[in-house]
């Protein structure tokens, strides 16, 4: 039975009581989706959320409570990730603008938290071991991965020899 | 005054420097990027806010000596104050929380740290697992390191307690700490020899007291038998004075610390609380309202309540307090001490639950009774009701480096920093302020949380309300009362001092 939630605009969200569940519908043109994905985390303990893409411009969450939740408890849900959702998104311009003050004060916390590396560790550290493992080639540049010189590292010429294969080739 | 009056034509943005601003009633609160602060009337903010503030008028002064203006901001000033405001970023975790038991004697209705009853002996620490915690403890960066044992009740399990004392006591001999320990305990299983023991090692000891003794055996329960909660804190607080008075320490300085938790009956018992400590010779009181961890998640419809109310009860509590003062008695509210001390000294007293980023793993760690680590306590309370989202290893198989430097801890430094929070970044109480991320993890669901709708969001505001409209419109004598809370002297007879290499 669905049903909408007073003071909640209907075309954004109303809930299905039978399923214990409500529906939101989010513009995408508003909110990231890391925005979408951080609100949404929130309830996991909660609810089982789904997200999906309903149309060009918007995205669905849905939010299925997993015990049995009244009309209130699902405007709560609803009012919450609303709130929570823009939380994440003013949070996510904010945190871009201040990120040098903020990188600055986290390096300092941990350099002086930690303090230099003992010989010990210094030893068993693999100086060797680049910087990330990339199997499927996603930090190469295009001209890397998909370059003229492509036959030469086949070959194993060049400094790219030991890069892997593009995956359209592994298939 | 409010901005929109003036109206975006009318703001001069090229005068003021750098302000956060805050209505404090007739009033309005700036504070600026080092956290100094100004108090305005409409009128002065309305000048300022225009850019109207002429030089040479009383309040150019002073708004120029608080750098709140661009033509005459001090950098090198400025620089100095955040400096000193983050000395704690220099140094790794002082605070190490050794939870020798879960077991406790005592049944409290909030009990935050999910206690076990007296036969689950299997929630004891080890010696061992004691040895190879202190074996981290003390490879931590900071040259100042505070050991307290927590329980469950520390003095159930007595013989690791001693075990570790002497043990840390042996290795520092070698790493070369300002070591301390501390107890927190209900002292109902305190005896003589106990005592001895815990005095000849400096142990500072701390317990509860939860407001009269009807209300504080109604939430701390001791079997019938064992007589009163109350009766135990009250004759052992008294006696551990008594010995520090003998031992020719300075009353004022050395005496039993006691705690408060804020329960629903207390907030309207308020002279009755104030009247017990002082009593007792408690020289603070820290009004600190419910957390949501451990049984008190579960109990909160008996003993939780709206925290306006816990604000209205603080205001009555504090004035109170402030009044006592007058009349020669010596107590102060540890809450606004902590941010007095930040907003009169410009410094930090480095209290890790209202800093940013908060200590959880870079100013605390937390090891509990099976050894394994967490960035705080209420780390380890969270794994208690099964959430081990702040575990970040144990005592056998991490390094002091895999913990402090851990990705738990790293993303709770960043959540900890309240320029990267809505509403915080533009909050005037910003330079002060500090929201521990399990906090907000715990009640909001995220360690960024929501401060707006944030519990302990609406008690530092709350708080720093009433301190603001206090230093605003205070008598000298309150004004002279609320300045000498921030003085801190340290406790050195506490302190074991060790010069490498000489033992």
């Amino acid at each position: 039975m669905t049903q909408r939630f007073a003071g909640v605009p209907d075309v954004l969200a109303h809930a299905d009581l039978d399923d214990s569940s409500a529906e939101l519908t989010v513009d995408s043109t508003l909110y990231s989706l890391e925005s979408v994905y951080g609100a949404s985390f929130t309830f996991i303990d909660r609810c089982f959320v789904f997200l999906d893409r309903p149309a060009e411009g918007q995205l669905r969450v849905t939010l299925a409570a997993k015990k049995s939740a009244t009309q209130d408890e699902l405007r709560g849900f609803v009012g919450e990730f609303a709130n929570e959702l823009l939380a994440c998104a003013w949070r996510e311009k904010i945190t871009a603008e201040n990120r040098g003050a903020i990188e600055a004060v986290t390096m300092q916390a941990l350099a002086g938290a930690m303090g230099p590396p003992s010989l010990d560790e210094l030893e068993d550290f693999d100086f060797s071991e680049e910087p990330f493992e990339d199997p499927l080639g996603i930090a190469m540049s295009w001209e890397e991965k998909y370059g003229k010189d492509k036959a030469k590292r086949k070959q194993g010429e060049g400094p790219e020899a030991a890069a892997p294969e593009p995956a359209e080739e592994e298939a | 005054m409010n901005l929109l009056e003036i109206g975006a034509d009318g703001l001069d943005t090229g005068k003021p420097a750098f302000f956060r601003f805050r209505p404090l009633g007739d009033r309005v609160l700036l504070t600026n990027l080092e956290g100094r602060f100004v108090v305005l009337d409409d009128a002065d903010f309305g000048r300022f806010a225009r850019g109207e503030v002429e030089a040479g008028t009383p309040l150019f002064e002073q708004l120029s000596r608080e750098n709140f203006l661009r033509e005459s901001f001090d950098e090198a000033k400025a620089a100095a104050m955040i400096r000193a405001r983050r000395r704690f970023l220099d140094a790794g975790p002082n605070l190490h929380v050794l939870v020798v038991t879960l077991r406790c004697n005592t049944t409290c209705v909030y009990c935050h740290a999910s206690r076990a009853n007296m036969d689950e002996v299997e929630t004891d620490m080890t010696p061992e697992i004691a040895e190879r915690a202190i074996d981290l403890i003390l490879q931590t960066t900071s040259d100042y390191v505070t050991i307290e044992f927590q329980g469950g009740e520390p003095l159930v399990n007595f013989e690791v307690v001693k075990h570790a004392i002497e043990y840390a006591l042996s290795k520092n001999a070698s790493a070369g700490k300002q070591l301390e320990f501390t107890m927190v305990s209900n002292f109902a299983l305190l005896d003589e020899e106990k005592l001895d023991y815990l005095l000849e090692h400096r142990v500072q000891l701390c317990t509860s007291i939860d407001g009269p003794a009807d209300l504080h055996d109604s939430v701390r329960k001791l079997p019938r038998a064992d007589g009163s909660a109350h009766g135990h804190a009250v004759r052992w607080t008294r006696r551990i004075n008594e010995r520090y008075r003998e031992l020719g320490l300075e009353e004022t300085l050395y005496h039993v610390e006691a705690l408060v938790t804020v329960t629903r009956e207390l907030l309207h018992r308020e002279r009755e609380l104030v009247d017990t400590y002082t009593e007792l010779g408690c020289r603070a009181l820290f009004l600190r309202p419910l957390d949501p961890f451990g049984f008190a998640d579960k109990t909160q419809h008996l003993i939780e309540y709206p925290r306006e109310d816990y604000l209205a009860f603080y205001r009555r509590t504090v004035d109170y307090i402030i009044e006592r003062n007058k009349q020669g008695v010596e107590i102060l509210e540890r809450y606004a001490a902590i941010f007095l001390t930040k907003i009169l000294n410009g410094e930090d007293p480095n209290f890790l639950d209202v800093r940013q980023p908060a200590g959880a793993g870079i100013g605390q760690l937390a090891y509990s009774y099976d050894g394994q680590i967490f960035t705080c306590d209420e780390g380890r309370m969270l794994d208690a009701m099964g959430d081990s989202s702040f575990r970040l290893g144990d005592v056998h198989m991490s390094s002091y480096r895999d913990l402090v430097g851990h990705e738990t801890v790293r993303a709770v430094v960043l959540a900890g920093q309240l320029d990267g929070h809505p509403d915080c970044v533009h909050c005037a109480y910003n330079p002060y302020c500090g929201i521990p991320p399990v906090h907000s993890h715990k009640s909001q669901g995220s360690i960024w949380g929501r401060k707006r709708e944030s519990s302990l969001c609406h008690v530092h505001k709350g708080i720093l309300d009433y301190l603001f409209e206090k230093l605003a419109t205070a008598d000298q004598e309150t004004l002279e009362v609320l300045q000498r809370w921030t003085t801190s002297r340290s406790r050195d007879h506490f302190l074991h001092r060790v010069t490498v290499g000489a033992v």
